[in-house]
């Protein structure tokens, strides 16, 4: 059925192209592919332990295929670890195309066949087993993201994405093919690497490669350009869900190929490889800057797009410090941040779609006019700021326990700090779009925007309540790893620290909530119109001529503290190194004279240097 | 506990916690320092300067008023939240003072908002600002400042004074005059 | 039938102690009134004001509010702070808090605070948001002198659960007698001064530049209910510092005397809160206002570098 499925979805690509003036049938055809790999996920359940009653696992998937494709095969299986990001992916993705069925307007039949074409790529991203099947599907996707990038129109978008994608590209191509000559497979399964550098260098490659994707600093450079430059459904699905896809190839290729045992080998520092804990630092970093970033942000597209990278760093953490503690919280934020990200890139859609604005200090009071979008993003904001009444603050209590458990002394402040720079960037968001004084008369965000957003909040809700589900989803994970699931049940969570139990925290809070309802329902009182606001007696006919709301320059003491710092600093790095290779390239441009002598003294000096060589050694 | 064993309780508690909005206009401004500060010290009867309408429960008038500024003082009045009280500094607001033939100012406070206190004086001593705020509570207790609940009820009247003293030119006082005929 | 009367008793003692919490928190209301008149060489108010006041705010006859999204603001944060009381170790009793960790208790702190921000800024008041804007900022600024002590503690205890620590500290080993936690006290009293929003951090309330910020629109029983959050919250603070530094007040081990022991401990956890309470109100009568800039980088620059020496120390301690 994969074959097929793959085949469905192709079709359906050639479909809504070719339906692209009719965007709402184009809509309806895409999202009934998409449902192929949630059908996918459903039939394979079983791997993880989860039997689930035959009416949500309609087609019967098999779990494992090899495929003669002229020149090579393709090898697919899945996997426990393929299984958990497809959850990730699956589920967004149907919602991300219902939310573009109303938002998607012009040429819609080319943004349905790109988004189906990340999801195939992706699917078969999760899926493979060797490494040029791996690379196919990896490309495929990057490309198709690419023509979502070039419908967004924005040239610096373009060029940054194509710039980073093909950095990405070219040192996993060079990482697989070391490992190649290393090992003498592609196949996962067979690869036995040993401890030489060669495998080292080729592992860092690997992953620096995937880290373009998951858009750890300094590769971080395209992300905030393509996310604030392209349409919102897209931009929630690449958030949300394609940019987990380089923290799945880093797990697959740390601890799935190479293995924990095999990463310290090159060295551990309190049983944690140096290897790990480099890119456990490199993640606090991208956390506290692209917090700090955010911070700075007036445009919501962007604010939200350092957002991802500040969160996405804390995956990194948890990847790097590699104890199945982390492993788990890495893997919970990760689930977390596809949903909380998501919501929030589709509640901005949904205030673009009735307003047309995305600067933030343009907007404003949009909470009483769209309250389902505003307790939408309210919640996603509380899983993101990690308010323990959404599941964001399990993954992040899970990660901050399993950096004191390896004693992290540095990491952990800077990856607490960051956790309150996002009420910062969340109060902002909060503020300056939904709270304040109301500018705009507009409705409620359209139905199918609705129900995309609500659906991607139930899973914040219900894991919540059930931390331990995910610890679940990550036993047969870790169990892969040689690794012993953190203990817990589905309310508690034990650590050698400390413990979580979200039921006393639920109750205690819904009984707090009662009394003080209690309290508050007690006193009748009256809601008087947003003009009747203390502002030192000054009359409401002013009004007109005064803005109330404070939204522009909002955090201007700390842009004064922080900006000369972080302001587009890793964009200036990478200009350095652009000015620098651009110099080198016109020194060596300066060798070809187009002089017969020259090149003759050239080849001359070449046999000089070779003989000198051979001379000396 | 009757309702009226309650209120009676309710003031007599309330009574020792009143917060202040001062209004300064004028110079009776000058005054509440030393009454606010270690000379006097108006914070061991509970009373306390705040720092918005929202919050306070007196309003304090602390000078002239001229047409301009009743202006605000109706709308930081009217964004006060009943029980509230407001107490007149001075002759400015009882009947102009020295401001008696001015074409700008006020003449009697109590034409436009409830004054449920007026200090006399030019202006009033802190001793005399403190005896008022001693009276005051004395009124509330008894439950005679009842300043908040003339304004609801003669509310109309309030309001058409307020409009009289707002307009400036002789032909809006007329149509306010021909409005109230009718 | 036994369980539910298990349930009721324990649901009867954490309303008791909340009861308790908020009646401790209204007393340190009319205590910091009348410390502070003492120091102006006033008389200040009675010593009982807080009650007065509370009750005066719930008692007025209208309310006035800016829509459902202000009312959050009284719910979230009284059941918030109420919250972060309940996970509190609280003079060795640990009702809720026998599982709940020091991560917790920040977050949970969190939640009142986030809510309270939520209803100011829905009042579409600017002198609102521009004081939650300098509240936030004080938060980035005190946490991290705060979390970089508490880090270096927990690492050194090995725990991060705060009923576990302490009990480590029960038979006065506080950690304040260890030298260099001694310093690491200094520093997160410092970040308690911002915490508590006393003098000279008392930028996001400010009342003479931007008329007491957040609180600008609130009035009547809204207000009440922020009063209630800012007493209690007042509690949980000195109680997080009590916790971590002087063994939650814990001196007599309850297995060893029984009742007399919770009732000891109980006296004592309260002198030390009255005591850091205290210490922060001297503090606050003496110092004008920082501007949030200086504020930001009075906590990064001096405090934060403090706490990293301690940091340093605790690593190297670990090394070893």
């Amino acid at each position: 059925m994969i074959l097929e499925a793959f085949g469905v979805m192709l079709l359906a690509v050639i479909v809504v192209l070719a339906l692209d003036r009719y965007p709402r049938i184009a809509a309806a055809v895409a999202i009934i592919a998409s449902l192929l790999p949630l059908f996918a996920l459903t039939s394979w359940a079983g791997i993880m332990g989860i039997s689930l009653p035959s009416f949500l696992a309609p087609l019967e998937f098999e779990s494992s295929l090899v495929y003669n494709l002229g020149p090579g095969t393709l090898n697919l299986a899945i996997t426990p670890l393929g299984w958990f990001f497809l959850l990730l992916l699956a589920t967004s993705f149907p919602l991300a195309l219902l939310f573009a069925s109303s938002f998607v307007r012009n040429r819609a039949g080319g943004f349905y066949a790109g988004m189906l074409l990340t999801m195939l790529g992706s699917f078969g991203v999760l899926l493979a087993r060797d490494a040029l099947t791996f690379f196919l599907f990896w490309e495929i996707m990057s490309w198709s993201i690419l023509a979502m990038v070039l419908r967004g129109g924005d040239r610096r978008a373009i060029v940054s994405y194509l710039s980073f994608g093909s950095l990405s590209a070219m040192l996993l191509l060079f990482g697989f093919m070391m490992l190649y000559f290393k090992t003498g497979t592609f196949l996962f399964g067979d690869m036995h690497l040993d401890t030489s550098l060669t495998t080292l260098v080729a592992l860092s490659m690997i992953v620096a490669g995937l880290a373009v994707k998951g858009a750890l600093m300094p590769l971080h450079v395209w992300a905030p350009h393509v996310y604030s430059r392209s349409e919102e459904p897209f931009v929630a699905f690449l958030s949300g869900g394609l940019s987990k896809l380089g923290y799945f190839g880093m797990l697959l290729f740390m601890y799935g190929i190479a293995g924990l045992s095999l990463l310290s080998s090159w060295g551990t520092f309190r049983d944690v490889s140096y290897f790990g804990y480099a890119l456990a630092v490199i993640g606090a970093f991208t956390a506290f800057a692209g917090t700090v970033l955010a911070v700075m942000q007036d445009d919501l597209r962007k604010l939200l797009a350092y957002s991802s990278v500040g969160q996405l760093g804390y995956i990194a953490i948890g990847i790097g410090i590699g104890t199945p503690l982390a492993l788990t919280g890495a893997l919970f934020q990760a689930l977390n941040h596809t949903f909380f990200k998501a919501v929030l890139f589709l509640a901005a859609g949904a205030v673009y779609y009735r307003t047309g604005k995305w600067k933030i200090s343009e907007l404003g009071g949009l909470g009483y006019r769209m309250p389902f979008t505003f307790l939408a993003a309210l919640f996603a904001i509380f899983a993101l700021a990690a308010i323990p009444i959404t599941s964001g603050f399990a993954a992040k209590w899970l990660l901050y326990e399993a950096a004191i458990e390896k004693k992290f002394l540095f990491v952990t402040p800077i990856m607490l700090i960051a956790g309150v720079g996002a009420f910062l960037y969340a109060y902002k968001i909060l503020y300056g779009v939904f709270l304040g004084e109301p500018r705009y008369d507009v409705k409620e965000a359209p139905i199918s925007q609705l129900v995309a957003m609500w659906l991607l909040v139930l899973p914040l809700v219900i894991f919540l309540i059930f931390p331990g589900w995910v610890a679940d989803l990550a036993a047969p994970i870790l169990s892969e790893y040689g690794m012993q699931p953190i203990p817990h049940t589905p309310y508690v969570i034990t650590t050698n620290l400390a413990a979580y139990n979200t039921l006393a925290v639920i109750f205690a809070l819904m009984g707090a909530l009662l009394v003080s309802l209690i309290l508050y329902k007690w006193k009748p009182q009256e809601v008087v119109p947003h003009e009747d606001n203390y502002l030192a007696g000054e009359p409401p006919e002013l009004y007109e001529y005064i803005s109330m709301h404070a939204a522009s320059n909002y955090y201007e003491p700390f842009e004064d503290v922080f900006g000369p710092v972080f302001r587009r600093g890793a964009e200036r790095a990478w200009e350095i190194i652009l000015a620098a290779a651009e110099f080198l390239g016109n020194g060596a441009r300066r060798l070809y004279t187009g002089l017969t002598q020259d090149y003759s003294i050239y080849i001359l000096l070449f046999f000089l240097i070779l003989v000198g060589w051979w001379l000396l050694w | 506990m009757r309702n009226d064993d309650w209120k009676k309780v309710s003031r007599l508690v309330s009574k020792k916690s009143l917060w202040m909005v001062h209004f300064c206009t004028g110079c009776g401004a000058m005054e509440m320092p030393p009454v606010m500060t270690s000379r006097y010290d108006m914070e061991r009867f509970g009373i306390a300067p705040m720092a918005t309408p929202r919050q306070a429960d007196v309003l304090l008038i602390t000078g002239y008023l001229s047409i301009k500024t009743l202006k605000r003082v109706v709308q930081v009045y009217e964004q006060m939240r009943d029980p509230k009280y407001v107490i007149g500094f001075g002759s400015c607001t009882i009947n102009g003072g020295m401001y008696w033939d001015s074409y700008n100012t006020i003449k009697d406070l109590s034409k436009y908002i409830p004054v449920d206190l007026y200090i006399a004086g030019c202006m009033p001593r802190p001793e005399a600002i403190m005896d008022a705020f001693l009276k005051l509570m004395e009124m509330i207790e008894k439950g005679e400042a009842i300043g908040w609940k003339k304004y609801h009820k003669y509310y109309d009247q309030y309001k058409r004074n307020q409009r009289m003293a707002f307009s400036y030119r002789l032909d809006e006082v007329q149509d306010i005059k021909e409005d109230d005929a009718k | 039938m036994v369980d539910l009367i298990a349930l009721g008793e324990q649901i009867l003692l954490l309303a008791g102690m909340v009861t308790l919490g908020f009646a401790i928190g209204m007393f340190f209301n009319g205590f910091a009134r009348k410390v502070t008149a003492r120091i102006h060489n006033r008389i200040g108010p009675p010593i009982y004001q807080g009650y007065i006041d509370v009750f005066k705010l719930f008692a007025k006859k209208t309310n006035i509010s800016h829509g459902w999204i202000f009312d959050l603001a009284a719910l979230f944060s009284v059941a918030g702070i109420t919250l972060a009381f309940l996970f509190l170790p609280v003079a060795g009793f640990t009702l809720l808090s026998t599982e709940g960790d020091i991560f917790l208790i920040l977050y949970l702190l969190a939640i009142p605070a986030l809510g309270f921000a939520l209803g100011a800024g829905a009042s579409g008041n600017p002198n609102a948001a521009v004081g939650i804007m300098r509240a936030l900022i004080l938060m980035l600024a005190y946490e991290l002198p705060l979390v970089m002590v508490v880090v270096a503690m927990m690492i050194h205890y090995n725990t991060t659960s705060l009923a576990t620590l302490v009990q480590m500290q029960s038979g006065m080993h506080w950690a304040i007698f260890v030298p260099v936690f001694f310093i690491g006290a200094i520093i997160v009293d410092m970040a308690l001064q911002g915490m508590l929003m006393e003098k000279p951090f008392d930028i996001a309330i400010a009342p003479h530049e931007i008329a007491s910020g957040p609180m600008v629109e609130f009035g009547g029983k809204h207000l009440g209910a922020l009063m209630l959050y800012k007493m209690m919250a007042i509690v949980v603070e000195t109680t997080l510092f009590v916790d971590l530094f002087l063994g939650g007040g814990v001196v007599l081990s309850v297995s060893q005397y029984g009742w007399i022991a919770y009732v000891v401990n109980f006296l004592v956890w309260f002198a030390l809160i009255t005591l850091v309470f205290f210490l922060a109100l001297l503090i606050n009568a003496v110092f004008p206002r920082f501007r949030i800039e200086q504020a930001l980088k009075f906590y990064w620059k001096y405090d934060a570098l403090a706490a990293l020496l301690i940091l340093i120390w605790v690593f190297a301690g670990v090394s070893i």
